[in-house]
């Protein structure tokens, strides 16, 4: 019974605290940074809450790159924000209601990821952005769509610039994408039992049917047990843009515009 | 005004069986209540009831109808389907007594329904508060029913008695308090006149048990707790105060052995989940299997799977009860497919082993050994930096009933093959807070690990793997065989799938829209005709040859 008494109190005490913090406006600085129990904590949050989008290493995987996200000019405040409020149209939803994490929960894992954060950015903004979005619409666009303009085979880059880091921009280019095989960007081939050959990506697939984008844009499925042959190359769509394609000017350029595409005002903190 | 309707039309009432007996004096006409003796008879052979989550006692799930073969599977047509019009999915399994269907949905949610035209006849909705601690989504298995009544466990850690009739509830007892951590998901089991349930909460620091009901009152009869009290034998496998926050939960129905009056659940992870530091020892009855007295809830024998589990292995797979010949003997055996990626044949009089074969990829022990303890490979503690295991968290299986064909004596499970990278950590408890200590990560895209699922099909007297089904991705389906040579299952992308159960051959398939997860197709006759009731997200189809 005492132990019942007991845990009520805690329970009792755990619902003020929550309810005053609530009332409160959120901090502007993280109040838990570089404290060691509150980065471990902060750890565990985020590696439960956030690395299935983000990665364990918080350097992305369908979410964005965060090891930058401080380099590149937000601010504690901002980032709570973030992660309470989301970001409308993307799949970082709102975190709030009781199931939410708390305020302290939330300045923890930011406590952690400060931790993996890089001091500078990895690669400095240079480079002629104008140029690079010269470049862009002679090389990318045909793929790739910016605010409605462009191709839709590749991944919309309407926000590129603030989901991933220039690094990883400047690699991916040059090396060629790598491509999850649910991504709804993996490379697909396929013959009809008209004997037409089709180029695409793959959309959506169970065992018995695939629906593709082809290389021309058009949306279309098929029964497997129709088609001559199906096949599924693992290299990307996407080439890789060796020197011979692009000089290091012209990828510095077209880097600099790629980060302009931010999808928000990046006045905003 | 009433009593004056009642006399002018007390013909009609007796046809339309309203349970108005002590005016009308007619007590055929009041619905059958459920008895035990049918219940123990499981599913009989004329197809007229499902009454309990394994179709019987023994969880076999194998059905003795014949009209629906492997020759006609192919022309099944819907004949309605009903939508429950709730955000979360189903997980359940339905009830079927007298045409009506018996079914429970996501956030406490239930309905009778009419088998002939899918119609509602009642629903019972209950509101549960706003900040309850079930981990893994507002689900819930099924009912029991015994007498003129049906059972409930709630998510806010309640078991509940409805009328059968109206859906009103007769009785509410409360199992546990739902704010320091305490759901409850699984279906409860009727056996000689009580109720069986159990907790979830193993990722909430709770310490599990296992609860017996009176059916008529509500009031508690026994309780097993699956985490030992100091004193009792086996406390003395969790480190310091370990045991008071073990979990050990309890959330998938167990089987019956009316014979020796033995009930057999399979026990939760113990928590914190990965981070095993703080809860040194085998930490007893976590990942084990235990057989219960049923009057009295005593431990008879128990045999623990994963000891001190660290990748979160909980035992809540549905165990199955057979009577199968190994090696020239017929042998009273408990088959169960672990979440750990082994399956075992146990000898349920005592808990002796007398096989233990990988059913599934599994690198963290070679073998199980003489003694019953598996046999251990090193780099498989997670810690910070993560360490590579298979099965990943949701094991070689999980919570989906598998089935068993008692003729040709093979068990059929849905498995999956996947890897994970573990981490762990240490983690302060907080009543009412996750209690995990650590996480994992999918290995996905990976050719020398592959994820996938498979229907497989073993023989339980060797292990041996007779033929599997593959699918592109895991399933979660829970099954259904029939005594035409049938299996009814899905796959991961909403296909239902009847298949050959002697070769694996696909037979039908129909997209569902949704996957089946966790849900099992159960199947009876009506009006003739047999049927196959299939829930699949948030709706649930039946479905039967033409007419």
């Amino acid at each position: 019974m005492i132990w019942m008494r007991s845990l009520l109190t805690i329970a009792w005490l755990a619902g003020a605290v929550g309810a005053s913090l609530a009332a409160q406006a959120p901090a502007t600085t993280n109040p838990f940074e570089g404290e060691p129990d509150a980065v471990r904590t902060g750890m565990g949050l985020y590696r439960l809450n956030c690395a299935d989008c983000h990665g364990v290493d918080a350097r992305g995987v369908r979410g964005p790159d965060l090891t930058e996200v401080w380099a590149s000019g937000r601010t504690d405040a901002g980032l709570f924000s973030t992660i309470r409020n989301g970001i409308s149209g993307t799949e970082m939803g709102p975190r709030t209601g009781p199931r939410g994490p708390r305020d302290d929960e939330i300045w923890k894992m930011l406590a952690y990821l400060r931790t993996l954060a890089t001091p500078t950015l990895t690669l400095s903004p240079t480079g002629d952005a104008p140029n690079g979005e010269r470049i862009f619409r002679q090389n990318c666009s045909g793929c790739h769509r910016v605010m409605a303009v462009g191709g839709r085979l590749g991944p919309d880059l309407s926000r590129i610039g603030s989901s991933r880091s220039r690094a990883t921009l400047v690699s991916t280019i040059r090396e060629g994408a790598r491509v999850q095989s649910d991504s709804g960007y993996a490379p697909v081939t396929l013959t009809t039992d008209s004997g037409q050959a089709m180029r695409g990506v793959t959309k959506n697939e169970d065992l018995f049917s695939i629906q593709i984008m082809a290389v021309e844009g058009r949306i279309q499925g098929f029964e497997k047990e129709s088609l001559e042959a199906l096949d599924k190359p693992t290299e990307s769509l996407m080439p890789a843009f060796g020197r011979d394609r692009l000089s290091d000017s012209e990828l510095d350029d077209l880097a600099s515009y790629l980060e302009t595409l931010r999808g928000f005002d990046p006045a905003v903190p | 005004m009433r009593l004056t309707m009642i006399v002018v039309s007390g013909l009609l009432l007796i046809a339309a069986a309203v349970p108005t007996t002590a005016i009308v004096g007619a007590p055929q006409a009041v619905p059958g209540r459920v008895t035990a003796e049918e219940i123990l008879e499981g599913l009989p052979a004329d197809g007229s009831r499902w009454l309990t989550f394994g179709g019987d006692f023994a969880n076999q799930r194998h059905s003795p109808l014949t009209e629906i073969t492997l020759e006609n599977v192919d022309r099944l047509i819907p004949q309605w389907t009903f939508q429950t019009n709730t955000l979360d999915d189903f997980e359940t399994t339905t009830l079927m007594r007298d045409n009506v269907l018996y079914v429970t949905g996501p956030s406490n949610t239930a309905w009778a329904i009419d088998a002939r035209s899918g119609r509602e006849i009642w629903s019972y909705r209950r509101e549960l508060p706003l900040n309850l601690t079930a981990c893994c989504g507002l689900v819930n298995k099924g009912f029991a029913m015994l007498g003129d009544k049906l059972y409930l466990a709630t998510l806010d850690a309640h078991l509940l008695a409805l009328d059968m009739s109206t859906g009103a509830i007769v009785w509410d007892a409360t199992m546990e308090d739902y704010q320091v951590g305490y759901a409850s998901t699984i279906a409860p089991l009727a056996v000689d006149g009580k109720i069986i349930v159990g907790v979830a909460g193993g990722e909430f620091g709770i310490r599990g048990f296992i609860d017996a009901y009176d059916a008529e009152t509500g009031q508690r009869v026994w309780r097993f707790y699956t985490i030992p009290g100091p004193g009792e034998p086996g406390n003395e496998t969790w480190s310091g105060d370990s045991w008071r926050t073990g979990g050990a939960s309890v959330w998938v129905t167990g089987a019956y052995d009316p014979e020796q009056n033995l009930l057999f659940y399979g026990i939760g992870n113990p928590g914190p989940d990965y981070y095993g530091a703080v809860r040194e020892g085998d930490n007893l009855y976590s990942a084990s299997l235990v057989a219960l007295d049923a009057t009295t809830g005593e431990l008879r024998w128990h045999y623990q799977f994963t000891p001190h589990d660290v990748h979160d292995w909980d035992a809540t797979e549905v165990p199955i009860l057979a009577d199968i010949e190994i090696d020239g003997r017929l042998r009273q055996v408990v088959m169960f497919a672990n979440r750990n990626g082994f399956y075992y044949t146990l000898d349920r009089t005592n808990g002796e082993i007398i096989l233990a074969e990988p059913f599934v990829r599994t690198t963290w022990a070679t073998e199980i050994g003489a003694d019953g303890r598996p046999v251990l490979l090193p780099g498989n503690i997670p810690d910070e930096e993560g360490e590579i295991t298979c099965p990943d968290l949701t094991g070689g299986t999980n919570f989906w009933p598998p089935t068993f064909d008692p003729v040709t004596q093979v068990f059929f499970v849905n498995a999956r093959e996947s890897c994970m990278t573990y981490y762990a950590w240490e983690q302060e408890y907080i009543p009412g807070q996750r209690f995990t200590g650590g996480a994992g990560e999918r290995i996905r895209d990976d050719p020398e690990m592959p994820l996938y699922g498979a229907l497989r099909a073993l023989d339980p007297a060797t292990g041996e793997r007779l033929w599997e089904f593959r699918y592109p991705d895991p399933s979660s389906s829970g099954l259904l065989s029939t005594a035409s040579g049938l299996i009814f299952s899905g796959d991961a992308d909403g296909n239902l799938l009847a298949l050959d159960s002697r070769s694996g051959e696909l037979l039908w398939r129909y997209q569902m829209g949704s996957r089946l997860h966790g849900t099992s197709p159960i199947t009876y006759m009506l009006d003739g005709r047999q049927h196959v009731l299939v829930p699949a997200g948030t709706t649930l189809t039946a479905w039967a040859l033409p007419e």
